[in-house]
């Protein structure tokens, strides 16, 4: 794409090029170049610029070592004295610009930005042609050198851990290792990774070595840093060694601008705590993205955390706080839960509306669908979608009535075929009344298809 | 009179000097915006963990729509390839655009397909859809077919979003070859959203000729051996990890490619889906959907993912490649004609300002002013009143700047991505940048002219892709 672009300018050259060569016809006349050369007076006037330009380029003297007579300070050739006064003395710069306007007919700082760019362009794409070959031969260096310190790494950690004969070796090579500030990084991580698959004591005595090597102070560092990237690595590294010294940091960052430092404080903050898991919901200002809370669910899986009563954070201002407990109280089943789930029907958040229909229907809330016919009508597209799919996951004969009105009534295709379905699953009574429907032939709805549809066990 | 006529030059050569300077900053600066925003990627990535919503139960659902038309060759392990990827929720809409071939046939065989009392409504235009295939083994549970009436690509994709139900939509060609973790890193930006929704996301495409392909996955990746498509690896790494990195920065993306789009399918429905009017599709959809939500007043994002999400096989023959390229220009051309509106225009910020602007002057104007350039160079030739040392210089000047800009997409891709192992393919796409200004691009510039007689003379050809087939390992 940029080529194109870059040859629009050579166009334009090319345009402007000939105004020069139509306007002299191939041949410059005396005239023409005192023209020209008093337009350069004006430039070399106007540009003080240009000398700087010059004085910086080092084409400059490539240019004078291949123009003959270049080291001539005096403008002593007689198609240039034409157009100047006699014994007029030029500077450098005088000279290259006669010698330029001579050459190429054209303003010198012109010229000069095209030599400019030109050297520029060459410098550029020999530096980054050595760049990309030093790395990627540091590539395949570092790959080796990593493989190489794992191995070495992995081996010391497992003779302090399960070999009691060699602790003492094993403990003396690692602090060699750790006293390395390029090591350290590698090791820590390798520390991290093996805890990950560790429980009990074995655990407790990776973080034993954890402390007696030194490396809180690394972590420490890194979680006070002023740069992102290493308040992620001190937070992750103190969370996994279950040290709290940094908390009044995590906690700043749970409110960070910066959405990363902001998760990784929360997962801190999970790890760390010791019992109420969550209980940093409450200081979040920002909102909880979908993606964060994806995370911490895994995070509660992994770990088998202890699960909190979800319902507490219903009040939240955070609208997303609110949805995660709703999504949390679903998934564990917090069926207790319920009466306040129906409040957030009047929630002024569609989405938190959205949320609370689902979870009633995942959690089978019986109690809670006189509600949501209620809310049906005044509902948007989206959320009445939501609730004809939880009347389907909880079947109920007593709202037939309710959902055949909503199958006469839409005009949307998937409410219809949501509002079948959940006729469909109340068993007997729905599926007689769809096969009525199917024999009904009315002008205004085609039931036959819809009820085809639903009917068909192949569409999942 | 010739005074009057220097003094003038004088004023043209300082014009020329501020385009100059303008378009140079404007080259620098994306290139600067492309590493910055590539750095803040890649070091923001490695403390992503995608698996946590491989599996989650919270993770949004898709519709993978892949619009197929004659596909035969390949048909079967590319949906074996799309059914395979890594995510939970999602489902895959194959759209046989009335095909001649026999894929319907074969795909019907392969997935145990039959035809099911599917109803919807044709909310978006398009053909008449003969019939909706589901599978009777439940392996093949995510998998529906749909046979329709030929319509064309855009037909074909409003088809799948009229059958399809999930909140996210992913376009796909047919013949394209998914990343496996390509859904979980595209969907990312729209579990990241938060004030902003997010409405597009686009990804990186690249090159798969040449490279070892086995049951619908890269097995390895190698550089292409003939020029033309290793010109065409040269160009995709630019505008990929230079341009639509930049411009996804600085919120004026105009394009997200055909081969691989992620939208919310609210959005599109509401836009009025893909329009069939055009040869350019994909272009019309975001500029439509962005204008949608900006006239809207609705705060919205477009992002662009510097991962190599999908790889797609490019003309390899210059018959091919000039009708890919005329159709690129007609669908430029149309897209820009129906948005007029845009142009400079505040109302729609950025999109206005700056996104539409670009389009217009820089990739549709620009190899019409070069072609006639290029007529009037010859012309300058032939009369001999061409000024060759500073035509010369302009050409070193152009070209030189042109090689460094390659060079750097060549080291964005090495640091970022370094999907090419080997040195030498490394060094022969060094030489390539050496040689596409020469070689490459004023034939593709060509084709760019050829669009627009094309579209003058109303010759809509959408141009079909000859495919040689990718190398089995």
């Amino acid at each position: 794409m940029r080529i194109r672009e870059t040859y629009l300018i050579l166009v334009l050259g090319l345009i402007f090029s000939t105004i020069g060569s139509a306007s002299s016809h191939g041949q410059v006349t005396a005239d023409t170049l005192r023209a020209v050369t008093t337009v350069s007076d004006t430039l070399r006037a106007v540009t003080t610029v240009s000398d700087t330009l010059l004085a910086v380029t080092p084409g400059a003297d490539a240019l004078r070592a291949v123009t003959p007579g270049a080291d001539t300070v005096h403008a002593d050739s007689a198609n240039v004295q034409t157009g100047l006064a006699k014994g007029e003395h030029f500077t450098v710069f005088g000279s290259y610009a006669s010698r330029v306007l001579l050459r190429f007919k054209k303003s010198p700082l012109f010229i000069t930005v095209l030599y400019i760019v030109i050297i520029y362009s060459i410098i550029t794409l020999i530096t980054l042609l050595v760049i990309i070959l030093m790395h990627r031969s540091r590539l395949i260096h570092d790959l080796k050198l990593k493989e190489y310190l794992l191995e070495k790494y992995q081996k010391s950690l497992m003779d302090y851990l399960f070999e009691e004969e060699k602790q003492d070796e094993a403990i003396s090579e690692l602090n060699r290792i750790a006293s390395n500030p390029m090591n350290r990084q590698v090791l820590i991580n390798q520390m991290i990774d093996l805890s990950v698959n560790l429980k009990g004591e074995i655990r407790e005595k990776v973080q034993k070595l954890y402390l007696r090597l030194g490396l809180k102070k690394h972590s420490m560092r890194n979680a006070y840093s002023r740069k992102w990237h290493n308040n992620v690595k001190g937070f992750r590294e103190l969370a996994f060694m279950n040290i709290r010294d940094a908390n009044d940091k995590i906690i700043e960052a749970l409110n960070s601008n910066n959405e990363i430092l902001r998760m990784e404080a929360q997962i801190a903050m999970v790890r760390l705590a010791d019992g109420n898991h969550y209980d940093f919901l409450d200081l979040l200002e920002k909102p909880l993205s979908l993606w964060e809370q994806v995370t911490l669910h895994e995070l509660q899986i992994q770990h088998n955390l202890k699960v909190p009563v979800f319902k507490k954070w219903f009040g939240s201002d955070n609208e997303s706080v609110v949805m995660f407990a709703l999504e949390m109280v679903a998934w564990y089943k917090q069926r207790g839960a319920g009466k306040e789930i129906m409040k957030l029907f009047e929630h002024k958040s569609e989405q938190v509306r959205f949320t609370a229909y689902r979870v009633c229907g995942d959690l089978g809330l019986k109690m809670a669908f006189p509600g949501m016919v209620k809310k049906y009508p005044g509902e948007s597209f989206k959320n009445r979608l939501e609730i004809l799919q939880s009347f389907a996951k909880v079947p109920q004969e007593k709202y037939l009535k309710f959902l055949r009105s909503v199958l006469d009534s839409e005009e949307d295709v998937q409410l219809q075929i949501e509002a079948t379905k959940a006729m469909e699953n109340t068993g007997e009574p729905g599926i007689s009344l769809l096969i009525r429907l199917m024999k009904k032939k009315s002008e205004y709805r085609n039931y036959q298809i819809i009820i085809r549809h639903v009917l068909d066990g192949r569409i999942y | 009179m010739e005074r009057a006529i220097d003094i003038l030059m004088f004023f043209v050569l300082n014009a020329i000097f501020i385009v100059t300077a303008l378009i140079f900053t404007a080259y620098l600066t994306l290139t600067i915006f492309s590493a910055i925003t590539l750095r803040k990627y890649l070091r923001k990535n490695s403390y992503v963990d995608y698996n946590s919503i491989v599996a989650s139960p919270m993770a949004p659902s898709l519709s993978v729509i892949a619009p197929a038309y004659n596909e035969t060759e390949h048909i079967i392990d590319n949906i074996r390839t799309l059914l395979s990827l890594y995510y939970n929720n999602y489902e895959v809409i194959v759209i046989n655009d009335g095909s001649l071939d026999d894929s319907l046939e074969k795909i019907i065989s392969a997935y145990e397909l039959e035809k099911v009392n599917y109803y919807f409504d044709y909310r978006l235009p398009c053909e008449r859809i003969r019939g909706v295939y589901k599978s009777r083994n439940r392996s093949f549970k995510k998998l529906t077919v749909i046979d329709k009436r030929n319509g064309g690509k855009a037909d074909s994709l409003n088809a799948g979003l009229n059958v399809c139900r999930n909140d996210l939509v992913v376009s796909i060609d047919a013949d394209s070859i998914m990343e496996p973790d390509a859904l979980l890193k595209m969907v990312k930006p729209f579990m990241e959203a938060k004030e902003k929704r997010v409405i597009g996301a686009g990804g990186v495409i690249r090159i798969a000729n040449s490279c070892e392909i086995s049951d619908g996955h890269i097995q390895k990746i190698n550089l292409p051996k003939k020029f033309l498509p290793r010109a065409q690896v040269m160009e995709y790494t630019r505008a990929f990890l230079m341009g639509r990195m930049a411009w996804s920065e600085l919120d004026g993306l105009l394009l997200i490619s055909g081969a691989l789009g992620m939208f919310d399918r609210e959005i599109v429905i509401s836009a009025g889906g893909y329009s069939t009017k055009t040869v350019g599709e994909d272009m019309e959809l975001v500029v439509r959907i962005r204008r949608y939500m900006a006239e809207n007043n609705l705060d919205y994002d477009v992002v662009y993912i510097p991962d190599p999400l999908c790889w797609t096989e490019v003309p390899s023959s210059i018959k091919v490649l000039a009708r890919q390229r005329s159709r690129w220009t007609r669908g430029t051309m149309e897209t820009l004609f129906t948005h007029r509106v845009l142009f400079f225009n505040g109302k729609y910020g950025k999109l206005g300002l700056l996104g539409y602007p670009y389009w217009l002057l820089f990739e549709y104007l620009a190899p019409i002013i070069e072609f006639l350039g290029i007529l009037w160079f010859i012309f300058l030739v032939i009369t001999g009143r061409l000024n060759w040392p500073f035509f010369l210089l302009l050409f070193g000047f152009v070209y030189f700047f042109a090689v460094s800009l390659s060079i750097w997409a060549v080291l964005f891709e090495e640091i970022t991505f370094h999907k090419y192992e080997r040195r030498r393919d490394v060094l022969r796409l060094v030489g390539t940048a050496f040689l596409e200004p020469l070689l490459y691009h004023p034939l593709v510039m060509l084709m760019s002219i050829k669009g627009n007689i094309d579209k003058l003379l109303n010759r809509n050809i959408w141009g079909r892709m000859e495919r040689k087939g990718f190398n089995k390992s």
